[in-house]
């Protein structure tokens, strides 16, 4: 076993000096809970404990033992947590040690003596440190104090009966769980089945832009449950909570499932920028309860066209996101035989579902078509026609018009129609 | 000598530049245009004299061989719809092409920088109410970063502007085709040539 403690002391930089309240202590949790389902991508053991009296700065365990086959060895693993964690802007104290105390103890020794991973190691390095960074009662420390006692070593070396008679049974078994000789029981955190995060603020927000450094760490931690949980999601939800008025609701759709905290974060920030809040928030909430596989790209000979598929889906999320998503839309024809009705548009999430029915060959037709066509003036040469169209009587859209190529003055060539029910004529096309 | 030695170390961006070009798939332009097609990695400016006259048409063999080859072509804030049976017609594979229309100039502009960007995509047409130089510098720059073909529609009138597209195009119609003025071609000579497309033939 090899456990990483994170020191957090200010976890909470925003609560202001009144660290000390009841809703501070719950937003503590929250965050810290939030974390420990982020951290769960390293380990499947994570542990945290809230800040109290005893310990003053809130801890977050995570084993990190089990995991160096797969991610490397503990040193490179603690470098990328440190990395995650900055990310995530927060600003925390690492160690990596065979025990969670001994961790927690290295955490406040300088950085170049945070990484032991062998218990005799462990001995021979606390055996010189000095006594007051022992996670024990200031009133336990001065005694040993008083009684001679300067390193971790010289009270290791004592009886442990002594120990026990002199300072109390607590400070043996917190000296057997230092040293490993006791295993300290850590309440795990089990991975929920759906994700469900929140971050509240202490004073309310009123512009989008300031709510994207608060999203960016929703994001990242969720991706780290995502990684955890090895899924992937298409679709969530964000949630804005607003004081005496109901929540309001942003959805999120990806065109392909995604578990990249930039892309996630790529796609939201666009959808929160064409979003006008309905009032001021004073909790940003994330939800996720439908997840999917994750799309894993194989590193083989189509590794390349498959990333650039994949690029090219979060493009399509990122455009989607920024111009809504009937902005962007593929073509295909219909089987119909007025002009007007022999195309349509879908969404690109339909457009692959949807199979383009077969056409039978038409004459030439222009490339760009009229909304909706124009009366003009009778033209005067038609260079060719006329092709007739007569349908949609069934439909109540009854057509029967003669269709001609006109050359316009200003050297247009122009789609126009005659119908024939009232002689008058139409533009309906451009041979652009 | 420095000099020199300056200009040896620019040369090879420059060659490389007009090194990449798609087939217009129109015998006579192909000849007329540098590297024999359209630049690909750059920005294309065509001028038509009015809309209507084949401006589309002539691109066409082009989108076809990219749809075709699985590339993405877009088709940013054209002025009518474009027509799927017409497009069908032409060879166009439609699952490749996305119709994408934008409110403002700003989101359109910015849509064709990031889709230029992806190599996924080959080709992105776009039709701007009003492009300044340094827009078009800076769809250059996206187009060189994702090696898709930029083509830029602008009214006939911008030819008086100065642009940094490396080609840029007046289209006149004629009774039966365009006149083709290429009054400017990087790494190749200004001149003017006459193309049948299939609109033309149409009629």
């Amino acid at each position: 076993m090899l456990w990483l403690c994170i020191r957090l002391p200010r976890l909470l930089p925003e609560a202001g000096i009144d660290a000390t309240g009841a809703g501070c202590a719950r937003l503590e949790r929250a965050t810290l809970e939030r974390l420990a389902l982020w951290a769960r991508q390293w380990s499947s053991q994570v542990s945290y404990r809230c800040a109290s009296a005893a310990a003053d700065d809130a801890l977050l365990w995570i084993e990190t033992g089990a995991s160096q086959k797969l991610l490397g060895d503990a040193r490179t693993l603690q470098a990328q947590i440190a990395g995650a964690l900055t990310a995530l802007r927060y600003s925390g104290e690492l160690a990596t040690a065979p025990t969670p105390q001994a961790a927690l103890l290295l955490t406040r020794v300088p950085p170049q003596r945070r990484l032991v991973t062998t218990l005799p190691q462990l001995h021979q390095q606390l055996a010189a440190l000095p006594l007051r960074l022992l996670a024990l009662p200031a009133e336990t420390l001065l005694q040993l104090h008083g009684a001679g006692l300067r390193r971790i070593g010289e009270l290791l070396a004592l009886p442990p009966a002594d120990i026990a008679r002199r300072f109390g049974p607590e400070t043996t078994l917190y000296l057997q769980r230092l040293t490993g000789a006791a295993i300290e029981p850590l309440p795990p955190v089990p991975l929920p089945a759906c994700y469900d995060s929140e971050c509240e603020f202490e004073v309310a927000v009123e512009d989008a832009t300031a709510l994207l450094f608060p999203l960016q760490r929703l994001l990242r931690e969720f991706a780290g449950y995502l990684l955890a949980r090895d899924r992937a999601v298409q679709s969530f939800r964000l949630r804005f909570r607003h004081y005496r008025q109901a929540d309001s609701e942003l959805p999120v759709r990806l065109s392909q499932s995604c578990r990249d905290a930039t892309q996630l974060l790529a796609v939201t920030r666009e959808r929160l920028a064409a979003y006008a809040l309905a009032a001021p928030v004073r909790a940003l909430h994330l939800e996720a309860t439908r997840f999917v596989a994750p799309v894993v790209l194989q590193n083989d000979f189509f590794a390349r066209e498959a990333q650039q598929a994949q690029e090219f889906q979060q493009l399509l999320d990122r455009l989607q996101a920024r111009l809504g998503a009937e902005s962007i839309q593929r073509l295909q024809p219909c089987a119909d035989h007025r002009p007007e009705h022999a195309w349509r548009s879908l969404a690109i999430q339909d457009a692959g579902k949807a199979r383009a029915p077969l056409i039978t060959s038409v004459a030439p037709r222009p490339c760009w078509l009229l909304d909706t066509p124009q009366p003009i003036d009778p033209p005067g040469e038609l260079l060719c026609g006329a092709e007739r169209i007569e349908s949609g009587w069934w439909d109540g859209g009854d057509a029967a018009r003669d269709y001609y190529l006109v050359r316009a003055a200003d050297g247009a060539r122009q789609w126009v129609f005659q119908n024939l029910r009232n002689g008058q004529w139409f533009l309906h096309g451009l041979w652009s | 000598m420095q000099a020199a030695s300056e200009l040896a170390h620019r040369l090879p961006r420059i060659t490389l530049s007009a090194a990449t070009t798609l087939p217009s798939g129109l015998a006579t332009l192909d000849a007329a245009l540098p590297g024999g097609g359209w630049p690909q990695g750059a920005v294309t400016e065509l001028l038509p004299a009015v809309t209507g006259i084949g401006e589309l048409s002539l691109l066409m063999p082009a989108l076809a061989q990219l749809t075709q080859a699985g590339r993405q072509v877009a088709l940013l804030a054209p002025p009518c719809l474009p027509y799927a049976p017409a497009l069908l017609q032409q060879g166009v594979d439609l699952g490749q092409l996305l119709w994408i229309r934008a409110s403002h100039d700003a989101a359109l502009l910015w849509s064709a920088e990031q889709l230029l960007r992806c190599p996924a995509v080959g080709a992105v047409l776009l039709w701007p109410r009003q492009i300044d130089d340094r827009r078009v510098r800076r769809l250059q720059l996206a187009a060189e970063a994702g090696g898709g073909c930029a083509w830029l529609y602008r009214p006939a009138v911008a030819d008086r502007q100065s642009s940094p597209a490396a080609l840029r195009l007046r289209l006149h119609p004629l009774a039966d085709g365009l006149r083709l003025d290429i009054f400017k071609a990087r790494g190749g000579l200004a001149r003017a040539v006459v193309v049948h497309t299939a609109a033309a033939a149409a009629a």
